[in-house]
């Protein structure tokens, strides 16, 4: 390949992951055109409930990446790119009932072995140290050095931070390789873009362009925001995840998971609203929300802060999580296809790992040493050997 | 046949109307009003105990009309009733405030009959206490059948300012002046066309003969440039028509810039009986043309959607000449009250000027967030810009955010107001308790997957 400054690079989405390899590209002095169906954070980047967080997560490769994107949103912010948009904030993780107690007490200790700072609550100690929270919660874990970001605030940020342009409205049709398989770039609806380096990181959206087949699934979230209540949020010491959150995610194993995969997380934002999210339906195809997923999430939410249910809701919305059905995210180069890297499927840890991936693939476009280890993500599992073209 | 009931969201002239013709064709009608009266902004009804507000000969024998035609065992009218929107799995929502629940609900088909919402064009201090619209002001004299104490000044544009002053005087409080941006009476030959529409037009000069009898100001081209506080009321400062800056004190400030149609929020018209439930707008949220058009689009947007339930054909009547010719009528008015001087652009008025006031986003907040290389779009203006974002959810602001933004980023897609409230059900805030309370109900009926 030419010298990274002189190569032509094009990435498909300028959702979080894409927009921030654009990001981190440009910072190395590498412009790059940023091709956009839609408009950025249309999906799945706009409808996210912005956990920057391991809270949930067990030991293994997406707890190390979490770490590693937790740091860089740090770094970001302490650099003034971020700038306010990265709200550094505990995640604490509640027990109602015996059975979730004792899935607490497991958890805790799986996050403690892999090196993350928590802290047990017990029971006595919830009145004052979260007032909001209902006398019915039986002890909590605070998981530290976490926070929050809105993924379209963070997208925004990056945009005007590296004075990036995206050109709104661009379909991709596909990949167009020469004979010998060497990459020339993509067919759009506005007509063929010649690019050395493509980065695929549009979603749901990645499949056709790939050729997989089954490999991603989409996983619908539905989320709600309340009208502003600042004493309500201020009683509240950081966001409030659920301990059967742990059940739904089947991250514990042996407890059965609803169709829905209802979960709970209260999240305070700064504006003095909540954040309530959510369920993680599987092959629902329409990101609207419906009255019936949204009054469940409620009565959890009520049932944990009872608070809240003098509060109206302001907006109730709904998003389609890219999911691969193994469960990883796929990232890295696409076997097959020279220049061709892709970069989704991260289903509800996108907004978590959007930079670190932006900047690991901005990394091995560069030529750059790797700092994150992508095997455990090789899309090459699903992939070997073909790319369509 | 669908034997499910029809539901009509909004209690003016165009919901009574449509209830009224679809209960003619045998149909069950849930008429859902938001406001604890019916009437719509026109012929609101007072709360109880307080007597009607005079609105004239011909408008009392509407309003009778009206409250007859719904007077039927088919119609089941539903007060403080809220239109949610239609959820994901295509339940209608209700919010019912007197229960204090939601409710879900399959109609055969929904008649959107939200009328008009005035326009405010936003201008420093508008956002202050004591600043209301004029329209909202009329509605409380109407319910009330009181006026707030001290001096009001009315301020803006168009007949409504007109009619609300004869109705002040009337009531023996005159406001203190009123301050119209247009020039009526410099556009006779206009003028002349509304001779074609002798209700309106003996209306308005009856209300005229009052406030001239009561010698209310009435300062014609001139312009409401800013509002601030002071100890002694609100400072207001006029501009006329040469430019020239003068300053009055006031208690009250009532503004209104014209209306336009209440369809933020609401799903689209359906352009085929096929898709259910079937999707009808009538009247001024349809097009604003006034209260006698509401009611003659009403009554035909009810038998149409008869027809359409029972697979007959829709019959042509006389109703398309009619609002045609109460098209005509608004364009007259909308001549004769023409600014005099072409306003402001919103994106040139001061940077502190306040554009959103539930999120306090200002005009200069606006200008940063177009600045640069990349132009945001209607949905990132509102999601990154905090535009539209607050409790009114855009009903108020997005018209003047779209406008602003077309301005300052000539070279990108103009936003619509629509992309920046957007077509969610919640249509409006609503009360979790309400919520919850739906969510636990015993009879709830089973969902589709």
């Amino acid at each position: 390949m030419a010298s990274p400054s002189k190569l032509r690079i094009a990435i498909v989405g300028a959702g979080i992951v894409g927009v921030s390899t654009a990001f981190f590209l440009a910072r190395a002095g590498v412009g790059v055109r940023l091709l956009e169906a839609h408009a950025p954070a249309a999906a799945a980047t706009g409808a996210a409930d912005g956990a920057v967080s391991v809270a949930s997560k067990r030991p293994g490769a997406m707890m190390n990446a979490a770490l590693a994107g937790i740091a860089l949103y740090r770094e970001l912010a302490a650099q003034g790119v971020l700038d306010g948009g990265f709200v550094s904030r505990s995640t604490f993780l509640v027990a109602v009932g015996a059975a979730e107690a004792a899935v607490l007490d497991g958890h805790a200790e799986a996050l403690a072995s892999a090196g993350v700072e928590v802290v047990r609550h017990p029971t006595s100690a919830l009145a004052r140290l979260a007032p909001a929270l209902s006398p019915e919660a039986e002890g909590a874990i605070e998981v530290r050095g976490e926070g929050h970001a809105i993924g379209y605030d963070v997208v925004r940020r990056l945009i005007r931070a590296a004075e990036l342009t995206v050109e709104r409205g661009v379909t991709v049709r596909n990949l167009v390789q020469s004979s010998d398989g060497g990459l020339v770039g993509l067919d759009t609806d506005r007509g063929r873009i010649e690019a050395d380096a493509v980065v695929i990181a549009a979603g749901g959206g990645s499949a056709e362009l790939l050729g997989l087949d089954g490999v991603l699934r989409p996983r619908r979230g539905q989320l709600l925001v309340t009208e502003r209540a600042p004493a309500l949020n201020a009683a509240l010491p950081g966001a409030i995840m659920s301990a059967r959150y742990l059940l739904s995610k089947a991250s514990a194993k042996g407890a059965p998971v609803s169709p829905r995969g209802y979960g709970l997380v209260i999240d305070p934002l700064r504006t003095g609203q909540f954040l309530v999210g959510g369920t993680r339906e599987n092959d629902a195809t329409r990101p609207i929300a419906d009255v019936e997923a949204i009054g469940h999430v409620l009565a959890d939410a009520v049932a944990m802060v009872p608070g809240l249910a003098k509060l109206r809701l302001l907006r109730a919305f709904a998003g389609l999580r890219t999911a691969v059905v193994d469960g990883l995210p796929l990232i890295g180069r696409a076997p097959g296809g020279d220049g061709v890297f892709v970069a989704t499927g991260f289903e509800g840890d996108g907004i978590c790992l959007g930079p670190v991936m932006g900047r690991t693939i901005a990394d091995a476009l560069l030529g750059r040493p790797a700092t994150l280890d992508l095997s455990p993500f090789d899309p090459g599992r699903f992939l070997a050997g073909r790319v369509a073209a | 046949m669908n034997r499910a009931p029809v539901l009509v969201v909004g209690g003016g002239p165009a919901g009574l109307a449509a209830a009224a013709r679809l209960a003619d064709a045998g149909r069950a009608v849930d008429l859902v009003e938001l406001r604890p009266a019916l009437g719509g902004a026109y012929h609101r009804r007072p709360i109880p105990g307080v007597a009607p507000w005079p609105i004239g000969r011909a408008g009392e024998a509407r309003w009778t009309r009206l409250a007859a035609g719904i007077e039927r065992p088919e119609i089941r009218v539903r007060l403080r009733t809220g239109f949610l929107g239609v959820d994901g799995a295509g339940f209608t929502l209700l919010d019912d405030r007197t229960t204090g629940r939601v409710e879900t609900m399959r109609p055969a088909a929904i008649v959107i009959a939200t009328g008009a919402v005035e326009m405010v064009r936003p201008r420093s201090g508008w956002e202050l206490p004591g600043v209301t619209t004029a329209g909202g002001l009329q509605v409380m004299m109407k319910e009330t059948g009181r006026i707030p104490e001290g001096r009001i000044l009315l301020a803006g544009s168009g007949p409504l300012l007109v009619a609300l002053a004869g109705q002040m005087v009337a009531a023996g409080r005159p406001p203190a002046a009123i301050v119209e941006t247009g020039d009526p009476f410099a556009h006779p030959i206009a003028g002349l066309g509304l001779l074609a529409h002798p209700g309106p037009l003996l209306e308005a000069a009856g209300h005229m003969a009052r406030i001239f009898a009561a010698r209310v100001p009435w300062r014609r081209a001139t312009t409401l440039e800013a509002i601030e506080p002071t100890d002694a009321g609100l400072a207001v400062t006029l501009v006329d028509r040469r430019g020239a800056r003068e300053r009055i004190v006031v208690d009250r400030v009532a503004l209104h810039d014209g209306i336009r149609s209440n369809d933020h929020g609401f799903p689209e018209a359906s352009p085929t009986a096929s898709a259910l439930p079937f999707v009808a707008w009538a009247g001024d949220c349809r097009e604003v043309l006034g209260v006698a058009a509401a009611e003659i689009d009403g009554a035909r947007i009810g038998e149409e959607i008869a027809a359409r339930l029972a697979g007959a054909p829709i019959a042509t009547t006389s109703a398309i000449r009619r609002l045609a010719a109460a098209r005509q009528a608004q364009d007259v008015l909308a001549r004769v009250f023409a600014p005099a001087r072409p306003p402001t652009p919103i994106e040139r008025l001061p940077r502190e000027t306040i554009l959103c006031r539930c999120e306090g986003r200002t005009v200069g907040d606006l200008v940063d967030l177009l600045e640069g290389a990349d132009a945001p779009g209607g949905r990132e203006i509102k999601l990154s810009g905090r535009f539209s974002m607050g409790a009114c959810q855009g009903r108020f602001c997005a018209h003047w955010v779209a406008e602003a933004a077309a301005g300052l980023r000539p070279d990108a897609p103009p936003p619509t107001p629509h992309d920046l409230t957007g077509r969610r059900w919640p249509s409006r805030p609503v009360s979790i308790a309400a919520l919850v309370a739906s969510n636990s109900s015993p009879d709830e009926p089973t969902r589709p997957t």
